[in-house]
């Protein structure tokens, strides 16, 4: 059964997609729309009329096809094992990536804002976003944000904090627990040969040279 | 599962969704009522995992984040689809859901004077994808035959946007006739017309 990407050239908001896609060894074809082609095709129109919402990504697994993008990650984490044990990690999975998703919410707004006043203020109140996934990951609770084993919620956390870490490299400074995580989640022998390739680097992280 | 205790400011504002799923799944619930200015005095916020309420107790287990407490309502009381595809498919609805929902807390806290009349006009570009997919679905919900939490989530900010404005389904009939069935459904009936759902105001700052 194949799956496909379609998106951007950019990681944007799918870069978490292909992050657990490529940590998994799970095989998919992309295919890349420009911002050209997005205006002047029937794509959008036929995302807003047949499924919605007008936006990419896209993902076909085999006859589904689906958009949202954490529609698209849950129904990843849920074919490939990535939701926890039970029903009761897979409700703290959830809860740990509503956050995260609402952190990724106001990096993404920074990111689009016309020039760079917001930063400050933004850097400033980040500590107090970090705290709760470093208490959550310090102690010997173990190496990943809910149970024993990776979910979809480490990798919206990795992405997120590499991406943060390119903003100010120093953020993660006051937090031993998450810069020792990271370090480990990126060792991992996909996630490593993943952001070490032309691919990643070579993609920018949203459309223009703000990163 | 259970029993269900939820933890929340004095609003319906985002737990007005799993109110009505509860009801309507037939459980019983408590409620501990937040004061704000207690609340400002930092002890229970700093009890919260990520700050923030509103809290679900289900047994003695401790749940944060709206959206997690859905999911997590679905899986207990069969809500979240017959198989992996309709599940992909709630998750989309729902995510749809709270993108909608996003916008109309904006426009509530930070522009109701100079945003609102643009909010409505506006409206109709949000409403039509979910008329679209509940027209096409022919059951009466969102995906498959059988509520599940998105359509519990779409129905209160359809609800809400009553409220706004109570013509903005007109052009909308598979959503009218969602909102009908699901407001005749005689745990939500119920549930609407008591004085435990009545007295709360939609939202924290008095507008609707």
């Amino acid at each position: 059964v194949s799956l496909t990407l379609t998106y951007f050239p950019v990681r944007g908001r799918a870069e978490v997609i292909r992050v657990m896609l490529k940590d998994q060894g799970a095989e998919f074809d992309e295919k890349v729309i420009t911002m050209e082609m997005w205006k002047e095709s029937t794509l959008k129109a036929s995302c807003v009329s047949n499924p919605l919402f007008g936006q990419l990504p896209i993902f076909e697994d085999g006859d589904l096809t689906l958009y949202q993008t954490n529609a698209i990650r849950r129904h990843l984490a849920r074919k490939l094992g990535l939701y926890g044990k039970d029903q009761r990690e897979a409700a703290l999975i959830d809860m740990m990536d509503e956050a995260i998703q609402d952190l990724l919410n106001k990096y993404i707004k920074l990111m689009f804002e016309k020039d760079d006043s917001g930063k400050e203020g933004y850097l400033k109140a980040l500590p107090t976003d970090l705290k709760p996934f470093e208490k959550t990951l310090s102690g010997d609770k173990g190496s990943f944000l809910v149970g024993d084993k990776i979910s979809l919620a480490d990798y919206a956390l990795v992405i997120l904090l590499i991406h943060h870490q390119v903003l100010s490299p120093p953020c993660l400074h006051a937090f031993p627990s998450l810069q020792s995580y990271l370090k480990r989640l990126c060792a991992r022998p996909n996630l490593h040969a993943y952001f070490h390739s032309d691919d990643f680097k070579n993609r920018p992280i949203i459309p223009g040279k703000r990163t | 599962m259970g029993p269900y205790t939820i933890t929340y400011f004095g609003v319906r504002g985002r737990c007005g969704a799993m109110r009505i799923m509860m009801a309507d799944q037939g459980q019983e619930w408590k409620e501990i009522v937040v004061d704000f200015a207690d609340w400002m005095k930092g002890d229970l916020k700093a009890t919260c995992v990520f700050g923030q309420l509103p809290k679900l107790e289900d047994g003695g287990f401790a749940l944060y984040q709206s959206n997690a407490i859905l999911r997590h309502l679905g899986r207990n009381h069969d809500a979240y689809g017959k198989d992996g595809k309709e599940a992909a498919l709630i998750d989309m609805m729902c995510d749809g859901v709270e993108d909608l929902r996003l916008k109309y807390v904006k426009m509530i806290y930070q522009e109701y004077d100079t945003g609102k009349d643009v909010y409505i006009k506006d409206l109709p570009n949000h409403l039509d994808k979910f008329e679209a997919v509940m027209a096409k679905n022919k059951t009466g919900f969102l995906v498959g035959d059988k509520p599940s939490f998105a359509d519990y989530s779409l129905f209160e900010v359809l609800l809400n946007h009553l409220v706004l404005c109570s013509s903005c389904l007109d052009t909308f009939p598979s959503l009218k006739s969602f909102v009908e069935k699901m407001s005749a459904r005689p745990k939500i009936k119920t549930f609407l017309d008591s004085e435990a759902y009545k007295k709360l105001p939609i939202n924290g700052n008095g507008k609707q």
